[in-house]
């Protein structure tokens, strides 16, 4: 009898978590692929344990060009704007942006895709009903919104550790190409990066300075070959790239490449688009009051406080203060932490 | 026979004259003691009895009965045993009758008939002075705290004996009367010019100090938050006798005193460490005791590592902050105690303290903002300016970075804006920029057409909240006040921006 009771009490428990929402038998919103059908991403296919059931709300990704952003969850101030501006560059020219929807790099390379009112998909460890971390919630309901969330783990599912990396190389399979922002040497990115070579993707990290922990994992699949990303130009080039690539296999119905495609590779180093420069420059701004430029100058990427700003500058604190606030208020400036300034 | 001699009690910082009434009668030996007395005003009878056996004056066994009145007032502290073993003498026949005439009597007794020093000689001094009484009796170590007052005759006694010849024969004691040090007001070892660079931090002590507004300092460990809290007591306005006075008795009645310098000449400067309890802080006990609050009144009130005091020790500021007093209610009644400081509270800008360097700051996002959460929104609300206080660079220490003033450069700074705002705020119950209460904002903080521009706009750009924007303006006020322009103009509030106090909502991670 006991048993009884306890087995039912179970089903109860998973059943009553499954129909919370719906009487369907799903949580609202919240639709299920299996693996052989139309809808299915074709692009899971070649995870070799690819996932029978994928569960997801919002949409899934369509193949286009994709790219997944990934990297540290605890970035620095460098690596949120550049995962942000990544995201928001690839989004606005149309490529869809895969990621964790993890706090840090993963979660700001979404925002910036959805400033840019492009498609960025989630492939979540934990149920793609449960939003992990709680913190990251009017992102998930931005992401639903304007792509979607998926999971091959079962609604309600919560955010189990072990689930983690496995979600990983879902963002990998979906992508053409994986930029790595900040990993530290020992990163849960360098996962992501495994998956990507085993499916044979190309890997591209943003470098980061020479001792600077957060990107002695990016430096070092540098070393190892992976691409630059030292614009979103650079991955956009690489991504027409493979298309040409592609659309020559199709056309020639040969997988090996042949020789005369390949001689354009030669030549794609000089092609390369050509770093971006700030188009703004406040030095030329003649809206700015002198004290303005003469502070520019001293601020960099790197944090800068504000006493270090009067003692490079030899301001006095009533006077730097409105040419900060001149500097941040026309958006060449940014107070990252209080009395931190970075150049934007 | 019955005598009855003056002496007092203290309830608060409040001084209640008390007579001690004694009757030495013949019956049952007996040695009771009424009038709401705590058991350390009672265990005066084993004083009193064993050091007059002590001194050759043991009594025939009596019924002694000592009452203190107003019996409604609860007594305590040690400070009865001289009232109580005079008001014996007397009844006895011991010494003339009319030698206590007004005389008021506050001491401790030692078993050999010395008497020892207690706490709160000066506000009973100021009381006597008011009382217009005759001559106060002290211990040889109280009397310079006694003088301190001026125009009251303070005597003070080593022991029994000698109180006894001044009271037969008139006779002062030998070493009552030494030249007392003048109370040296203002001395500070200190002085703002001893920290070089962290020029931000000492234009926002300034601010602070100026318009009497509550300063966060977030900095990593070590770059010399404390050192700079130290030297704020030295911008403050000089201490006037007046003040040196009032604070001088709550220190006082704390037992802070020393016999050598019975006057508060510097402002004080509280630093109580993190561990603190509420009733340390608030003041606290059966009959309260000041506590740091108290202390810090007209000084300053140094928070280091805001965040480690427990939530209830910190909510406790809310009341004194917007008040300037704080009313602690106890069985025993209620008690005032002033608590008109300055705040000045530090932290760290996360658990590790190297955020946002991210080379060096392990915390994650949500350890940084349980961190942020141990401080309140309502105790933030009451913090105008908020400063970071980076770490000191190599050529700082050794001297090549700007010295900037002095102390006294900014004390006379400080001054003026203080003189501005007496005159602006005339008649009114407000007293500094601080205090300007949002309805009379328009009033007081008057706004060129550009700053008020720029207000808006910064407000927008930079999602400040509505309660942010009083303080902003406030603060704006005072660096206006200190430029020596009426009017509130852009670059005031920039820099009251530049300064803005943190919210919460928007401390960036």
């Amino acid at each position: 009898m006991i048993k009884n009771g306890d087995t039912e009490g179970g089903a109860d428990n998973t059943g009553g978590r499954m129909t919370n929402d719906s009487a369907g038998g799903m949580p609202d919103g919240m639709k299920m692929v299996c693996c052989g059908t139309a809808a299915y991403p074709g692009r899971l296919n070649i995870i070799p344990d690819k996932p029978e059931t994928l569960y997801y709300i919002g949409a899934l990704p369509e193949d286009i060009p994709t790219v997944g952003i990934v990297g540290a969850r605890l970035c620095s101030h460098y690596g949120r704007t550049q995962a942000f501006e990544f995201g928001r560059a690839l989004a606005s020219r149309g490529i869809q942006v895969v990621s964790g929807m993890a706090i840090g790099i993963d979660c700001y390379a979404q925002e910036g895709a959805l400033s840019a009112g492009g498609r960025t998909f989630s492939v979540l460890g934990s149920g793609a009903d449960v939003c992990y971390p709680k913190s990251n919630y009017t992102a998930y309901r931005e992401i639903i919104r304007h792509g979607g969330v998926m999971s091959e783990e079962k609604p309600g599912t919560p955010p189990l550790a072990r689930n983690f990396p496995k979600r990983n190389r879902m963002i990998s399979a979906l992508s053409d190409i994986l930029i790595v922002v900040e990993a530290r040497e020992k990163s849960g990115s360098l996962i992501t990066v495994d998956f990507a070579l085993e499916q044979g993707k190309t890997v591209f990290a943003v470098p980061g300075r020479v001792g600077d922990s957060l990107s002695d994992g990016c430096n070092y699949l540098i070393a190892q070959g992976a691409g630059i990303a030292y614009s979103p130009e650079a991955v956009l080039f690489e991504l027409e790239s493979l298309k040409r690539t592609k659309n020559s296999e199709k056309s020639t119905g040969n997988s090996e490449p042949c020789e005369n495609e390949d001689l354009p590779v030669k030549k794609r180093r000089t092609d390369l688009p050509p770093v971006r420069k700030s188009v703004r420059n406040p030095e030329a701004d003649p809206g700015l009051s002198k004290e303005a430029r003469c502070l520019y100058k001293f601020i960099s990427r790197d944090p800068m406080t504000l006493d270090g700003l009067l003692a490079a500058s030899g301001l006095e604190p009533s006077e730097a203060a409105p040419a900060l606030l001149e500097l941040m208020m026309s958006d060449y400036i940014e107070e990252i932490a209080r009395h931190s300034y970075v150049k934007k | 026979m019955f005598k009855t001699i003056l002496s007092a009690a203290i309830a608060g910082i409040e001084v209640i004259p008390v007579h001690v009434e004694a009757d030495v009668s013949d019956g049952l030996p007996q040695f009771s003691m009424v009038g709401c007395l705590t058991h350390e005003v009672k265990e005066a009878q084993d004083r009193v009895l064993t050091s007059l056996r002590n001194i050759g004056l043991a009594m025939m066994p009596k019924h002694i009965t000592i009452n203190m009145s107003p019996a409604d007032v609860p007594k305590s502290g040690s400070r009865f045993d001289l009232p109580i073993i005079l008001g014996i003498l007397a009844a006895d026949g011991a010494i003339p009758a009319d030698s206590l005439e007004g005389v008021m009597a506050v001491g401790e007794l030692s078993l050999n008939g010395d008497l020892n020093p207690v706490t709160g000689i000066l506000p009973v001094a100021i009381k006597a002075k008011e009382m217009k009484i005759r001559c106060l009796l002290v211990p040889r170590l109280n009397e310079w705290e006694g003088r301190a007052v001026g125009d009251l005759k303070v005597i003070g006694f080593s022991n029994i004996p000698e109180v006894l010849d001044f009271l037969r024969r008139g006779t002062i004691p030998l070493h009552s009367g030494r030249e007392m040090p003048s109370p040296l007001l203002n001395r500070y070892e200190e002085d703002m010019s001893d920290i070089h660079g962290q020029e931000s931090v000492k234009r926002a002590a300034e601010v602070a100090v100026a318009g009497f507004h509550n300063l966060l300092m977030v900095g990593p460990p070590g770059s010399g938050k404390t050192m700079l809290a130290r030297r704020v007591p030295t911008i403050l306005p000089p201490l006037t006798l007046e003040e040196s006075l009032e604070i001088s008795q709550i220190y006082s009645i704390a037992g802070l005193l020393s016999p050598e310098h019975p006057v508060m000449g510097t402002r004080p400067f509280r630093s109580p460490h993190h561990t603190l309890t509420p009733q340390a802080l608030s003041g606290g006990g059966r009959i309260p005791s000041p506590g740091e609050i108290t202390l810090s009144h007209r000084g300053i009130l140094f928070l280091d590592e805001m965040p480690e005091f427990a939530r209830r020790s910190l909510e406790i500021l809310r009341q004194p902050l917007e008040d300037r007093e704080i009313v602690i209610a106890r069985a025993s009644g209620s008690f005032r105690f002033p608590a008109n400081f300055l705040l000045l509270a530090a932290m760290n800008p996360c658990p590790c303290g190297y955020y946002p360097d991210a080379n060096q700051c392990h915390c994650t996002p949500r350890e940084i903002s349980n961190y942020m959460n141990r401080i309140s929104q309502p105790l933030l609300d009451r913090i105008d300016l908020c400063v970071e206080c980076p770490p000191v660079p190599y050529d700082d220490l050794t001297g090549n970075a700007r010295k900037g003033s002095t102390s006294q450069e900014i004390r006379s700074r400080v001054a003026a804006v203080h003189e501005i705002q007496r005159k602006r705020f005339a008649g009114t119950k407000i007293h500094f920029n601080s205090e300007i209460p949002a309805g009379r904002m328009e009033e007081f903080c008057v706004m060129d057409p550009g700053a008020g521009k720029l207000l808006k706009n910064a407000f927008s750009k930079m999602r400040l909240s509505a309660r942010a924007y009083h303080r902003v303006v406030k603060v704006a006020r005072t660096i206006a006040d200190l430029d020596g322009s009426p009017d509130i103009r852009g670059k005031h509030i920039s820099e009251a921006i530049c300064y803005r106090s943190i919210d919460k909502k928007y401390w960036r991670i």
